[in-house]
């Protein structure tokens, strides 16, 4: 009892005795400590942030009839009872899915004789605006919820020359219908041209009740797990071909993968060097305890108690340098969080004991040119020879 | 004697120096490979951006309304108007020719192909497809006189092809995936093709080789792609295109690229135009070609716009973290030798010297520390720069002088501040008691 205690009173000496040398040590163990956490925290973050962020190219799924052989316009077509059998959610995320029927039918603006030819895509489900993703001009909300509402590319807008508010004829052979424009839509692409309806519009345009041409979706995940819920989904609709886009499923996979290899080298890197640096600092305050060795060690310390002594100190250093930078670190990353993707990073729990414990290593590890007071000779220190 | 002493304090004790010269390098290694990765990476990344293919599409201004699911135009050949492919050089002579990376022009006419075996041409089967011709490694005259190759393959880079594409006047043409599955067409197959006119009869066929099958997950698959020559021959539209696709390198847009144009003032405008925004691009372009609708594939060009701009920022704070990482260590380091030698700065005070020459000397020795410090640190940077950047993107970043002036500067910087605090106690220090080792 009585050796333990004077242990650890002389291991409190030790610490306490210089506090220039405990703040500077304290420093640089917290600062390596908080860019542990930080970036380790702000990596897992991100790698998820960035699936998101991925969503803007719209969708990355399609399912579509089983036979591709289509002859004509309107195509082979699929159940529209396929529509609620979709997933409503992926890894906790909501997966927008929205079933097109497409018809080359004929339009008109209200109260005008001369029809022109047109595609008109009948949509049914939630999540157009991320399946399709596109800039919307003229937005009356109020009109969006009518049985009868649509809307137009712009492109088509221009050349029917109508605008949100207006109506417009819809026709196919002997079927027709009218709707009522609530958003004019920029897409850059196909979609400019066409005009979007109810679904139940175009299926009795076209004559093809509960029939769809494809559905979309868009999975928020990591390229993997897509690629996993394109052959969950596969087996469960055996039925209809369930398929990657090959643009956007392709490129984000790729895209993603070099992201988040940078993004792990450089955090790995500067977590690496980090430490080494930490660690090179520390030696040198190490180094310079061979003056209260040589003194232990002439009173009768055993080289084993000296040591003991000398590695407590690293560990306790380690842990408060370790406890107080991951902390710090963590409030950074949250913060960083919010900078970079504008919603405050989630504090991910495991980061906080992995880089207290990567503190107390790297600080165990600094101590390591200690071994040499091992053979440390008490006379030549106290006779003041290196 | 000053430099005496100076050099004094490196030869005496080398491990300590060599300690507190690695926490240095180590540190400034940091710095440097996440400097130059920074520096480089928002160009490579731009660069990877473009697999997702064209951003920019062009179409006649005055047409008729495109009839197109899933990437095919349902349109009669005749119908609508066309764009003179002549024009198409002058792509590269916009002010941001440089970002523009690849163009291809599409023309395409529903059409039917008969196939069967040739030596026995009797029981000919016939379908009907699209017949898409464009580019692949074509070589398109600039009006200053060069070349320049593009093609599909450049806009549309996840379009695959087992075999190969079809070489220009060669009567070759690549299969979709779906049709030469559903119809059994083989490389090598021959087969005939004809385009449709107005009354949708073919009015000759022309005899084709198969070289390629082409898988782009999409309705091309069900399509039969030719040349933009031969699609021009088959078709009997000289000269023309319908639709451009465009892929150019953008900086993302921020609040000043989403003004509108038309409300800027010159000065805006100017800066504006000088910026490779795709819409300031998309501008570029319609004044070249006449005529021309320059619409912005916004879901690509948003996408893109939105990871990029995201990853930058991310980058910009790794190494910001990353460098204060390095700094405090290293200013802690220097704290501590500065500290350790309380002794050495008491005797140096008793035999008279002031504390502005202690500090000069400190100093001096630091700095000196710092300059080599910081070198072998911006070599060791580079090196590990160079092997990310092969590793993850396949290329070397550059070694950047201003990078090195940046890290010999921080170095110093973070070495001078790390010890002045401690010199400014020993300033202070009666010599006396520290002799006495109290």
């Amino acid at each position: 009892m009585a050796r333990s205690s004077m242990f650890w009173r002389i291991e409190r000496r030790l610490l306490t005795a210089n506090y220039g040398r405990l703040f500077v040590i304290l420093l640089a163990l917290g600062a390596g400590a908080a860019v542990t956490s930080a970036l380790l925290n702000l990596q897992m973050d991100a790698k998820k942030r960035l699936t998101t962020e991925f969503r803007a190219l719209g969708a990355n799924v399609i399912v579509t009839p089983r036979q591709t052989a289509n002859k004509d316009a309107a195509g082979v077509t699929l159940d529209e009872n396929v529509l609620p059998q979709l997933p409503a959610q992926y890894e906790g995320k909501p997966v927008p899915a929205v079933g097109f029927l497409y018809v080359i039918g004929e339009v008109a603006k209200a109260g005008q004789f001369h029809f022109e030819p047109a595609v008109i895509a009948g949509t049914e489900g939630n999540g157009l605006t991320q399946v399709r993703p596109g800039k919307r001009s003229e937005y009356l909300a109020n009109l969006e919820n009518e049985p009868d509402a649509c809307e137009i590319g712009s492109k088509a807008a221009e050349q029917f020359k109508v605008h949100a508010g207006d109506a417009l004829q819809l026709r196919n052979q002997e079927n027709n219908a009218s709707c009522k424009v609530f958003a004019v839509v920029s897409t850059g692409s196909a979609e400019d041209a066409q005009i979007f309806t109810k679904l139940e519009t175009a299926q009795k345009l076209a004559d093809l009740d509960g029939r769809l041409s494809l559905i979309q979706l868009s999975v928020t995940a990591t390229p993997d797990s897509v690629r996993s819920f394109i052959l969950e989904l596969g087996q469960k609709l055996p039925d209809v071909s369930v398929a990657g886009i090959k643009q956007f499923a392709e490129a984000e996979s790729r895209i993603y993968n070099r992201i988040s290899g940078l993004l792990s080298a450089t955090v790995l890197l500067v977590l690496l060097l980090t430490s080494l640096c930490v660690m090179a600092g520390m030696s040198n305050v190490a180094v310079e305890r061979k003056n209260d060795v040589g003194l232990m060690k002439a009173i009768g310390g055993s080289v084993l108690r000296v040591v003991r002594l000398f590695l407590t100190e690293a560990i306790l250093l380690g842990f408060g340098g370790g406890l107080i930078g991951s902390a710090v670190g963590m409030g950074v990353s949250i913060w960083l969080g919010k900078a970079v993707f504008g919603v405050a990073a989630q504090p991910r729990w495991i980061v906080y004991p992995l880089s207290v414990s990567l503190t107390v290593i790297v600080s165990i590890l600094s101590a390591f040119p200690l071994r040499r007071l091992a053979s440390v000779r008490p006379a030549s220190v106290f006779r003041g020879e290196e | 004697m000053f430099l005496r002493l100076v050099a004094d304090s490196f030869t005496r004790r080398p491990r300590r120096k060599i300690l507190s010269m690695a926490a240095l390098a180590m540190g400034m290694a940091v710095a440097t490979a996440a400097l130059s990765v920074s520096l480089d990476v928002g160009d490579r990344l731009a660069r990877e951006f473009r697999s997702l293919g064209a951003n920019l599409l062009v179409t006649p201004q005055a047409d008729s309304l495109p009839l197109e699911i899933g990437g095919v135009d349902y349109r009669p050949a005749n119908a609508g108007t066309y764009l003179p492919e002549a024009d198409l050089g002058k792509l590269k002579t916009i002010f941001w020719r440089f970002n523009v990376i690849g163009f291809a022009p599409i023309l395409q006419s529903p059409g039917q192909i008969l196939m069967g075996d040739p030596a026995n041409p009797d029981p000919l089967r016939h379908h009907n497809v699209e017949i898409i011709g464009t580019w692949t490694n074509h070589t398109v005259p600039i009006p200053d006189g060069s070349t320049y190759v593009t093609g599909i393959e450049k806009t549309n880079p996840w379009w695959t092809v087992d075999g190969r594409w079809f070489q220009e006047g060669a009567s070759e043409c690549v299969v979709g995936r779906a049709l030469a599955d559903h119809q059994g067409l083989h490389v090598g197959d021959k087969v005939f093709l004809g385009a449709e006119d107005p009354l949708k009869k073919v009015q000759a066929f022309v005899p084709y080789k198969i070289t390629g099958v082409l898988s782009t997950g999409a309705a091309e698959e069900d399509a039969v792609l030719v040349s933009l020559a031969d699609a021009q021959k088959l078709t009997r539209l000289p000269q023309v295109y319908r639709r451009l696709y465009v892929s150019a390198l953008t900086k993302p847009e921020d609040a000043f690229a989403r003004k509108d144009p038309k409300s800027m003032t010159p000065e805006e405008f100017d800066k504006w135009y000088c910026t490779p925004y795709i819409s300031s691009i998309a501008l570029q372009i319609s004044e070249e070609l006449k005529g021309t609708d320059v619409r912005v594939i916004r879901r690509v060009a948003e996408g893109e716009g939105n990871v990029l701009s995201r990853v930058r920022t991310l980058l910009w704070l790794v190494t910001l973290a990353a460098l204060l990482a390095a700094a405090l260590a290293v200013g802690a380091s220097a704290a501590a030798s500065v500290i350790e030698r309380r002794t050495e700065i008491g005797l140096m005070k008793a035999l008279g010297a002031n504390s502005g020459l202690v500090g000069v000397l400190l100093a001096a020795e630091q700095l000196l520390l710092a300059f080599v410090g910081g070198g072998l640190g911006y070599a060791v940077g580079i090196l590990l720069a160079r092997v990310l950047g092969q590793r993850i993107f396949g290329f070397t970043p550059e070694p950047k002088l201003f990078v090195l002036l940046i890290i010999l500067g921080l170095a110093a910087a973070i070495t001078l501040l790390g010890s002045a605090f401690p010199l400014r106690q020993a300033a202070r220090y009666d010599p006396a008691p520290i002799l006495r080792g109290e």
